[in-house]
């Protein structure tokens, strides 16, 4: 039986109707239609599907939808403004820290949450590449990604920012 | 198997016994009550087709897998809205822990460094930052991994589970709560409520330490935990406890005794370790073998009894 | 320029995942708990009965409605040993394989059909094993094909120059010996597909992550019995491939439940699924001799590498020729006078072989630089000066090695100077003095390589075919069409880099179309992408460039030595402010005043088609029989440190000097060997692929095959020399499978090195914290 699930999704509040048993990353995907939340692994291993979920971020795969009631969900979907990509993304075009870009959305929302929190401390490249390690990457080698959240922290303490 | 009579073994598989890549979620009725009398109601009405979860980190997986199977009328009941088992509270000298706190909240909360920083420690090394987001201090536990890096800690530190049914409350120390792997003194219809933590003693220290097979979000081949307390250059208290190296998670009083009353020199260090890894008696799975469990959690066990030392000189 | 890039991280990428048709099935495999197990029945009746399933496929269908999978490589003529089976997508008489698909079932929605795969009932008769490559190869091993022999798949023996001599020659010969786990490549998007069978026209039409869609219609035309030309197979993103997405075998059952059910179907693989029922490589086992003279000159070698296969893997992709490079690659980049080398395939009740970077090449050449590396230790010389006398020299290019190798360009002692002045070596080296009396063992890797890139042998699917097209519209833009998908190597940016570079435009103006079947060619393979699709691509562009030329004489009314093209402009030479934009230009050409206005010379000679299809291949291949064209050239020096007593290795420092010649673009190069040496780091320390006595597979899933996270990956210091080949047309080398090649090698003479004080040899990857551990007990007794 379909029960209605109302949370904010990407900053604008949306019910759903969905299967009790569903996860999160299958609402996201499905009716959310939010198809940068990758699914790879389902059992919260590889951090493809990470989100923001109250502004943490989880893996979409191990979260029962129906749990979200009434909070804050965000994928990479939410950080576009206007069409326009979050200077994060920018740093990770620029950077060139996607190769297949299958765990880049995963990977820009864990970051995000990471910068956010920051503040004014500039990350170092131990904190950033503990705080990556539940997203796993086989194209990069990582280098390039850790390069790209230094680089957006820059744009953030520019003043390039949302 | 044709043995050299010819015979022969034919097998069936019954649901469950393919292999698939993923099985479907189950059909469920999902509770989230806000209060603990609304989720003991909830599992009089639903008796045994009432499970509890709180994280969801390890349910999930074991559906995809086919490890639990459920019948159709499951009734998962999510305890992580209910406030009162949300809360990280101190009381004068305990520190009492919220089953349904994630394990983010205990690495990051001031109170949980002031009164048992080696836990700190230990969830810090487990799983990914997500799965620390969702996964919870309760759930660590009545899973009953031998392999749970929240065990080892909460054993040295003399910790207890408060257990609840419909007949009213337990308090169990954590030395006496598993039985197992995957088991513990829970009973159908009893839920854990909260983790209770004495607070470390100005004159003790305590470390942790683990192994695996990688670095980053690795399950433990061998987790360790060592308290001492010192006073007049010996050892006035000790616990020692090792995980992945037994059915459950283990103190090991032998050589916890050993230190009593005696200096921490080199020789009482090794000699210790020794101890600690001769008293346990390790399975060789996928991660690693008997042999190399007891070898490396003498090591460890080493390794955390000179972390101690240093820190309280 | 980063068009690609940006569109995938806007979230607007189309990954397998995201392919929806109206009025879709949804595909699930299940697959056999046993490993090897006769089928006696299989029951469908539950699974069909639950509401939502529209059809279950199992081996009977297959059988019925399709071939056996077509072989993909053949050498039997030869005099060889290569033996070949009648395979089908399903088996209908046999499981070979823990995992191995029975049974299809196709449902309204995925986990419907998840449920349903649940419920079909298989009764199996279970059969002794052939669980690995030495109980295989005993003699009344249980056979994993009845109407074989044996279980011996393949036997090649090449003896390159003159191996007896080299012998002959010998002050002293050397032991040697060398392993490497089963291990699989394992992109984190597994394989997924959506098949639509059209029953008006009875055509197929297929998306999904293919990486060689020309290949993929070939052997999905074949299996299914439909006209080639009635198939065409479409590449969508792909979430990375390293090899792992080349064959197709799953994909027939996905277009047969299409033409069954006269719907569109798609499959998605879970990641279980992909380990397990995947392509897998490695599990090889080196035995032989090395002969050196007493000065350090190498010789000679004699060697034989046996290969656990798992199934027959001919059809399910093109794996046991990747025995070939194993066999040739050992000379590396030095000077032999002869080698011996014998290849062994064994088929074992395992999953099956294919393509994964390296393959074959880095097995030949971590064998051969860890067996110099012995060499160098026997005589007491450092590992650079073993390499340093026996390297080929920069004045003796193009160099025809013995195996027919012809190495085209580079300076090997540069490179190997390079990386020892970056890694510090002599000071790296005081430093681990240093801490040796600390008690701390620090270990000093050093290897170097070259990468034979650019595929094309006979007697298979990979004989060096490649097309690629380059048009200008009427709006100006340009489209770029070829066989190399993109699979996260850069296909894009590089492809749009040369042909704007060659046209004068800007990348931006140029579009790096989708891979589809309608373009011939073998696809991103064995580092081909920078020699043979770009090559054509460059060639295709130059004629068009000519063509332009031609076009623009015309209709700026000057001479064509006098067209400029430039920054999307065309213009006179000596009147840059009469430039017309590449729209105006397209526009006079097609339509306004179209082709009438154009020279009448120009239209008789066909001149007036702004659009180029071209093939390239190699300059060198049909002389010398080399199957490779370029050789790009690496030097690793990596510095581990390691724990004695719980065995865990740490990486401190990563070096990596390369030389793939020209570079198109620096940022997917360094982004290839930052992503190729995470991959073999991997190989060196953590993944493993793990069949337990009853030929059940353990590892499974990501919590425990390890890739490396990003705590465990070091950071890498990259430098680069640019010898351009002389035989690709860019300048450039293939270079995306030498990170992996080196990387693994040096991690591995690295732990060697660190562990000297205990006389370790370390010859067996992965290097495990528990197998590091035993080594040192063994060897310090504490077994005893």
């Amino acid at each position: 039986m379909k029960i209605p699930l109302t949370f904010v999704l990407n900053n604008q509040e949306t019910t759903l109707m969905i299967d009790p048993g569903q996860t999160l990353l299958e609402v996201l995907r499905g009716q959310g239609g939010m198809t940068s939340v990758h699914r790879s692994c389902e059992e919260g291993e590889c951090g493809a599907c990470t989100v923001l979920l109250d502004d943490e971020p989880v893996n979409a795969c191990l979260v029962l939808a129906a749990s979200v009631q009434g909070a804050s969900v965000m994928t990479s979907e939410g950080l576009v403004k206007d069409g326009t990509p979050h200077p994060l993304m920018k740093a990770f075009t620029d950077e060139l820290g996607i190769q297949c870009g299958f765990c880049t959305p995963g990977m820009l929302m864990n970051a995000y949450a990471l910068i956010r929190k920051a503040g004014d401390t500039e990350l170092t490249d131990a904190v950033i590449r503990k705080t990556l390690e539940g997203n796993l990457c086989r194209c990069t080698g990582y280098v390039n990604i850790v390069k790209s959240v230094k680089t957006a922290q820059k744009l953030k303490m520019a003043g390039e920012w949302w | 198997m044709s043995d050299t009579n010819g015979n022969r073994t034919t097998m069936t598989t019954r649901p469950g016994g393919s292999f698939i890549g993923s099985r479907a979620m189950p059909e469920l009725v999902y509770h989230a009550p806000k209060t603990l009398p609304e989720l003991m109601d909830l599992i009089k009405i639903h008796g045994p087709a009432a499970r509890i979860v709180a994280g969801c980190t390890d349910v999930i997986p074991s559906i995809r897998t086919g490890r639990w199977r459920f019948d159709p009328g499951l009734h998962l009941v999510d305890i992580t809205k209910i406030n009162a088992l949300n809360q990280i509270e101190t009381h004068e000298d305990m520190l009492k822990i919220g089953a349904g706190v994630t394990l983010t909240r205990i690495l990051t909360s001031p109170d949980v460094k002031g009164f048992c920083p080696v836990l700190a420690r230990a969830v810090e090394q487990m799983a990914s930052l997500q799965v620390r987001n969702t996964a919870t201090m309760g759930g660590n536990l009545c899973m009953a991994s031998p392999a749970a890096d929240t065990a080892p800690p909460l054993l040295v530190s003399d910790a207890t589970v408060i257990l609840q049914d419909a007949r009213g409350e337990t308090t169990v120390p954590v030395a006496d709560f598993f039985t197992g792997p995957g088991r513990s003194v829970m009973t159908p219809g009893q839920m854990m409520t909260h983790i209770c933590i004495p607070k470390i003693k100005d004159q003790d220290s305590a470390a942790f330490l683990k192994i695996g097979t990688r670095t980053a979000v690795i399950i433990s081949v061998v987790s360790a935990a060592v308290r001492i307390g010192m006073a007049g250059g010996v050892c006035e208290s000790a616990r020692i406890a090792l995980g992945s190296v037994a059915p459950t998670p283990v103190r090991v009083t032998a050589a916890e005794q050993f230190l009593s009353g005696k200096p921490l020199d080199d020789q009482v260090v090794d000699a210790c370790a020794g101890m600690a890894a001769s008293a346990v008696s390790p399975i060789t799975d996928l991660r690693a073998s008997a042999g190399y469990r007891k070898d490396v959690a003498k090591t460890l066990v080493k390794r955390c009894l000179m972390a101690c030392r240093k820190d309280l000189t | 320029m980063k068009k690609r890039e940006e569109r995938l991280i806007l979230g607007k990428g189309e990954y397998a995942d995201d392919l929806e048709f109206m009025n879709m099935g949804h595909l699930v495999f299940v697959g056999s708990p046993h490993a090897h197990a006769r089928i006696v029945s299989i029951d469908t009746t539950r699974a069909l009965a639950l509401s939502g399933v529209i059809t279950v496929i199992t081996g009977k269908e297959v059988a019925a409605h399709t071939r056996h999978l077509p072989v993909q490589a053949n050498f039997t003529s030869k005099g060889w040993t290569w033996r070949l089976a009648e395979v089908y997508a399903i088996s209908s008489d046999k499981v070979r394989w823990y995992g191995e698909p029975v049974a299809a079932v196709v449902a309204e929605t995925e986990a419907i059909a998840r449920q349903a795969a649940d419920l079909v009932t298989v009764e199996y008769d279970i059969l002794p094993l052939a669980g690995d490559l030495r109980t295989a190869l005993e003699p009344g091993a249980p056979k994993v094909y009845e109407d074989w022999e044996d279980n011996k798949q393949v036997h090649l023996v090449f003896d390159f120059g003159d191996p007896e001599q080299a012998f002959a020659m010998a002050d002293q010969v050397l032991h040697v010996t060398n392993r490497e786990g089963r291990v699989t490549g394992l992109p984190i998007e597994p394989r997924g597909c959506v098949g639509v069978y059209d029953r008006k026209n009875d055509s197929l039409e297929m998306w999904g992550s293919f990486q060689t869609p020309f290949l993929a219609r070939h052997n999905i035309a074949a299996t299914l019995g439909i006209p080639e030309a009635k198939v065409k197979i479409n590449a969508v993103d792909i979430g990375g491939a390293f090899g792992l997405k080349i064959h197709a075998w799953k994909e027939n059952v996905v277009a047969l439940a299409s033409k069954l059910t006269g719907r569109p179907v798609k499959w998605m693989e879970p990641h279980r699924d992909f380990v397990t029922t995947g392509p897998h490589q490695r599990d090889v086992f080196w035995e032989g001799k090395i002969a050196f003279k007493n000065d350090g000159t190498l010789l000679g070698l004699d060697a034989t590498v046996y290969h656990d296969l798992g199934v027959e893997s001919t059809n399910k992709g093109i794996a046991a020729l990747s025995i070939f490079p194993a066999c040739s690659s050992p000379t590396n980049m030095y000077k032999w006078v002869g080698m011996h080398v014998e290849g062994i395939g064994t088929v074992t009740n395992k999953s099956f072989y294919c393509a994964y970077r390296g393959y074959g090449k880095d097995k030949g050449i971590k064998f051969i630089e860890s067996a110099i590396n012995q060499v160098a230790k026997q005589l007491n010389m450092t590992p650079e000066a073993i390499r340093m006398k026996n390297f080929i020299q920069p004045d003796e290019f193009p160099y025809h090695q013995i195996n027919n190798y012809v190495l085209d360009s580079g300076d090997y002692p540069a490179v190997l100077e390079k990386a020892m002045e970056m890694a510090d070596l002599e000071s790296v080296r005081e430093r681990k003095k240093k801490l040796a009396a600390q008690g701390r063992y620090l270990g000093i890797g050093l290897i170097t390589a070259i990468e034979p890139a650019g595929v094309a042998v006979p007697n298979c699917q990979m004989g060096g075919i490649t097309e690629a097209r380059v048009l200008i519209t009427p709006d100006g833009s340009v489209e770029v069409h070829s066989d190399r998908t993109e699979i996260g190597q850069g296909t894009e940016i590089s492809h749009a880099t040369i042909v704007a570079d060659i046209l004068g435009m800007d990348p931006a103006q140029i579009h790096v179309k989708r891979v589809t079947s309608d373009f011939i060619g073998q696809g991103p393979l064995s580092s081909r992408g920078a020699v043979y699709p770009a090559s054509a691509v460059a060639k295709a562009a130059r004629l068009l460039r000519e063509k332009v030329v031609k076009c623009a004489s015309s209709v700026l009314k000057i001479s064509p030595d006098q067209v400029v093209l430039e920054n999307g402009f065309i213009y006179p030479a000596d009147a840059p402010e009469q430039k017309i934009s590449y729209a105006r230009f397209a526009e006079k050409v097609f339509f306004f005043p179209g082709p009438r206005g154009l020279d009448p010379e120009m239209l008789k000679a066909h001149d007036h088609l702004l659009d180029v299809t071209t093939t390239w291949y190699s300059p060198t291949t049909p002389e010398s029989g080399s199957s490779y064209t370029s050789f790009c050239v690496s030097a690793d020096i990596a510095v581990v440190e390691v724990d004695i007593d719980t065995g865990v290795t740490q990486i401190v420092k990563y070096v990596h000097v390369h030389d793939a010649g020209t570079i198109i673009n620096a940022q997917v190069v360094d982004g290839q060997i930052h992503g190729g040496i995470v991959q073999g780091i991997g190989e060196a320390l953590y993944e493993g692929l793990n069949y337990d006595e009853t030929g059940k597979l353990l590892n499974t899933s990501f919590s425990n095959y390890l890739i490396p996270t990003s705590v465990e990956a070091p950071d890498i210091e990259i430098a680069h020399l640019e010898t351009p080949s002389p035989f690709s047309e860019t300048g450039s080398k293939g270079m995306g499978e030498a990170p992996i090649i080196g990387s693994k090698a040096v991690i591995l003479d690295a732990i060697e090195d660190a562990l000297t004080p205990f006389g370790i040899r370390v010859n067996d990857a992965p290097a495990t914290p528990e197998k590091v551990r035993a080594w040192i007990r063994k060897a310090t007794g504490q077994d005893e």
